[in-house]
């Protein structure tokens, strides 16, 4: 061998060397940082049974903002764990309950449905490649043989698995020393101003392709093998609609369509559907366009959610469920 | 195909592997393929463009080398130019013209057709690559060896492809005529290069952009402080971003042991705005304006006046290229183009005052302080003509001026107490040290330094650059500026 290619591949090697130490050091420190990524969750979930895990987008996420996760674990004596992640759908929701259920168990699933994650590759395929859920996912060979099966027939791009086993969003993150949350966290006690032109840049921003209904059904086929997963492993499913301002709703595009394709697949599975999407009108229960803050979410929490949560059904009269009267304020 | 993205990290070495094991005598063959690939990546349509201009100057080239007759080849070299500049032109212009003309509402109910189309990436450059080519061969520069493959190389080079250098002929096809090949030292040379370069791009360059981005979004709300930083900033993210190119685009081409000319000589350390352009900035366009314009208009020889108007035609004609590059087409770039040429006609003006004033003084003249005065000027003036090139229209740009100008006196005190970000001060952390960096250069190139320096040093270095870009890099494949027309 010659001096220079000795030189060249001393200095590979010494810089391999000094990658893989960083790398470590910026894992060690996502366990030190880590909030909201639903992959840290399981990898820090002290318990292995749950009664309920919640699977959605960003909207399901308030549910565990601040400390309302143990809010609902109170009121209900439930263990319940909220493994949402913003802007993800079936195909990514998929991967995330196939994550949990190697070391877990849960006896109920309770997935949010949006129509946005079911039109666009953007919040299912894409989202394996995001950075911000790349560097907030701990390293696991499980991980890494998981997310290689959603590359080989997902169609999930390479260059997502290549990003998370070598670490490199882990220590290119800007954000290295904050805590992982997102940023809707900071705003859950906020309360919405209406605005037109808010919603309508929320709605173009949700639904980047909405003359591409064909994707709708490849992504209804991925919510129907989540539910099958679920089915498996005899967790029993109840799919839900948050609440939105009829502002919001209205402006949703093909949401009839949506609806009835969604109908077909939740009826085929005996799964039922709870519409709680009209239920709270007011700006008030909002803390931007379509996220409830926690005065929406205690409301939603006490009329709806609580029998649902106690029964694993829809229709259930509040009073039948409540079995503490204790307020969230007294937490 | 961006020069920052992953997919470039594997065509490179898959380039260069197939480039060292085919002959010499073949390799411009794997360096086309390459270019081809390269620019074709995105948008395979775009190589119809470079497929046409390629085309046009060869069979002119062609024509002009076997034509005798004056007045042919002059009607041949005029046909080709008409073709390539042309259609810059008109891809460039010929829309946002109409609009003006309908907006000026001259003529009631007026509808102008639109082209709807806008140049491929890197038009810009590589016609005016092909422009040069062309007059070179009309007035006997270039030895018109007609060879369409090298022609193809010389217009569609991929290092080059997007923002320049603006190559000439006479020095890139004798390279490829001679045999291409790469050395370790090149290749050493290209990697610093390369390293170099991306530390500009997406360590500098992009976290500044970030900030620059959002106050000039908002100029109508942004405090004066603010627009002032972003001001500085913006002067630093359009160098690092266009220079970083450019030492990207020279690193690659070392690894081909080809050499492209030098673009820029560390251009915030002039001490005039005629060193700043002359010598420093973008010196391929500058001397492409010297010599295929400036020149012809009769240069510096037909009298002051004569030199003047010269001079500021050359600089609006440079706005004018300018126009569209990443912030849109509008008659900021012609008002930056007019600062730029009324910069060189106050220096035209005052210089000899200077040189008597230097004669006088001479002690003064040769101070180091005069020498950071001039310079701290000369960046001042440059960073204004700069608010005209990133507003977004004329109106946003005397606004940014006006703002910082009504607060200029209380500038120190507000800077005082300014609440700076951590992203700022980091942008003025990365600028400090970009400056010290540059101030070690002029002296003494910093790789002739390293090349010098003990291994442990030397390496020592190398990682350092590689972790900052990795630690503090944004990846985002974010374009350069200058190639987004």
């Amino acid at each position: 061998m010659k001096p220079l290619q000795r030189s060249a591949l001393l200095f590979v090697a010494i810089g391999l060397a000094l990658y893989a130490g960083l790398s470590f050091g910026c894992e060690r420190l996502l366990f030190r940082n880590g909030h909201s990524n639903a992959l840290f969750k399981i990898a820090t979930a002290p318990v292995a049974d749950y009664d309920w895990v919640i699977l959605g987008a960003s909207h399901a996420m308030p549910l565990d903002f601040s400390d309302f996760n143990a809010y609902m674990q109170h009121e209900t004596g439930l263990r319940i764990i909220n493994l949402a992640s913003p802007g993800t759908g079936s195909l990514y929701n998929r991967f995330v309950l196939a994550s949990f259920l190697r070391a877990h168990r849960a006896r109920n699933l309770l997935y949010v449905v949006d129509s946005f994650a079911f039109w666009s590759r953007a919040w299912n395929e894409d989202r394996f490649a995001d950075a911000k859920l790349i560097r907030g996912t701990p390293f696991a060979p499980t991980t890494v043989k998981l997310m290689w099966d959603y590359v080989r027939d997902d169609g999930v791009s390479p260059r997502a698995l290549l990003d998370y086993v070598a670490g490199f969003s882990k220590i290119n993150n800007r954000d290295r020393f904050q805590r992982d949350a997102w940023e809707g966290e900071a705003q859950f006690d906020r309360v919405y101003r209406p605005s037109a032109s808010a919603v309508t840049k929320r709605i173009a921003y949700l639904y980047p392709d909405p003359e591409a209904p064909a994707v709708l059904g490849r992504y209804l086929d991925d919510f129907a093998r989540l539910i099958e997963i679920a089915g498996q492993h005899d967790m029993r499913i109840v799919a839900v609609k948050l609440p939105m301002l009829t502002q919001f709703r209205n402006q949703l595009p093909h949401e009839a369509a949506f609806n009835e394709s969604l109908m077909r697949v939740l009826t085929e599975r005996a799964v039922p559907l709870c519409d709680f999407s009209a239920e709270l009108e007011d700006p008030k229960f909002y803390f931007d366009t379509d996220h409830l803050n926690r005065a929406g979410l205690t409301q939603l929490f006490q009329r709806r959610l609580k029998p649902l949560l106690m029964t694993s059904e829809c229709g259930a009269r509040p009073e039948a469920a409540i079995r503490s009267s204790s307020s969230h304020s007294a937490l | 195909m961006l020069f920052t993205s992953l997919e470039f990290f594997i065509f490179l070495p898959l380039v260069l592997a197939a480039f060292r094991i085919v002959p010499v005598a073949q390799r411009w063959a794997v360096l086309l393929f390459a270019s081809y690939v390269f620019y074709g990546f995105w948008h395979p349509f775009n190589l119809v463009y470079l497929g046409a201009v390629t085309l046009v100057i060869y069979l002119c080239g062609r024509a002009l080398a076997h034509s005798k007759r004056a007045s042919l080849r002059a009607a041949v070299l005029a046909g080709g130019l008409l073709v390539v500049l042309g259609s810059l032109t008109a891809f460039k212009f010929y829309d946002f013209v109409a609009g003006e003309i309908e907006g000026a509402n001259l003529i009631p109910h007026l509808g102008l057709p639109r082209l709807g189309v806008t140049a491929p990436a890197g038009f810009s450059f590589y016609v005016f690559s092909a422009a040069s080519y062309l007059i070179d061969i009309y007035v006997g520069r270039l030895e018109a060896k007609q060879q369409l493959g090298s022609t193809a190389l010389f217009v569609a080079y991929f290092p080059k492809i997007f923002a320049g250098p603006i190559e000439r002929a006479m020095t890139f096809l004798p390279q490829l005529w001679s045999g291409l090949r790469s050395d370790p030292e090149r290749i050493v040379l290209g990697l610093q290069l390369i390293g170099w370069g991306l530390f500009k791009k997406v360590v500098i360059a992009d976290n500044l952009a970030q900030m620059v981005d959002h106050t000039f979004s908002i100029v109508a709300f942004a405090p004066a402080v603010e627009l002032l930083i972003s001001t500085y900033f913006f002067a630093f993210q359009i160098y690092c971003d266009f220079s970083g190119y450019t030492d990207i685009a020279l690193g690659t081409s070392s690894l081909f042991g080809l050499k492209l000319m030098e673009n820029f000589r560390r251009p915030y350390l002039s001490r005039s705005t005629a060193e700043f352009w002359g010598n420093r900035w973008h010196i391929s366009l500058a001397h492409w304006f010297r010599d295929y314009l400036y020149i012809p208009l009769g240069g510096s020889r037909a009298g002051a006046l004569r030199r003047a108007i010269n001079v500021m035609i050359v600089f609006l004609v440079s706005g004018l290229w300018h126009a569209g590059l990443g912030y849109g087409v509008g008659w900021t770039f012609l008002i930056w183009g007019a600062l730029n040429g009324a910069y060189q006609w106050a220096g035209l003006a005052t210089r000899s005052l200077w040189r008597r004033a230097g004669e006088a003084l001479p002690r003064v003249s040769g101070s180091a302080t005069l020498a950071v005065l001039r310079a701290v000027i000369t960046f001042h003036l440059i960073a204004v003509a700069w608010v005209f090139f990133r507003a977004a229209s004329i109106h946003d740009a005397l606004l940014v001026l006006r703002k910082i100008g009504a607060r200029l006196s209380e500038l120190p005190s507000l800077l005082a107490i300014y609440p700076f970000t951590v992203e700022q001060l980091t942008g003025f952390g990365l600028i400090a040290f970009l400056l010290g960096y540059e101030i070690i250069d002029e002296r003494r190139p910093v790789f002739q330094r390293l090349a010098a320096a003990p291994v442990a040093v030397r390496w020592g270095a190398y990682y350092l650059l590689i972790f900052a870009l990795l630690l503090l890099g944004r990846w985002q494949a974010k374009e350069f500026i200058y190639m987004q027309f």
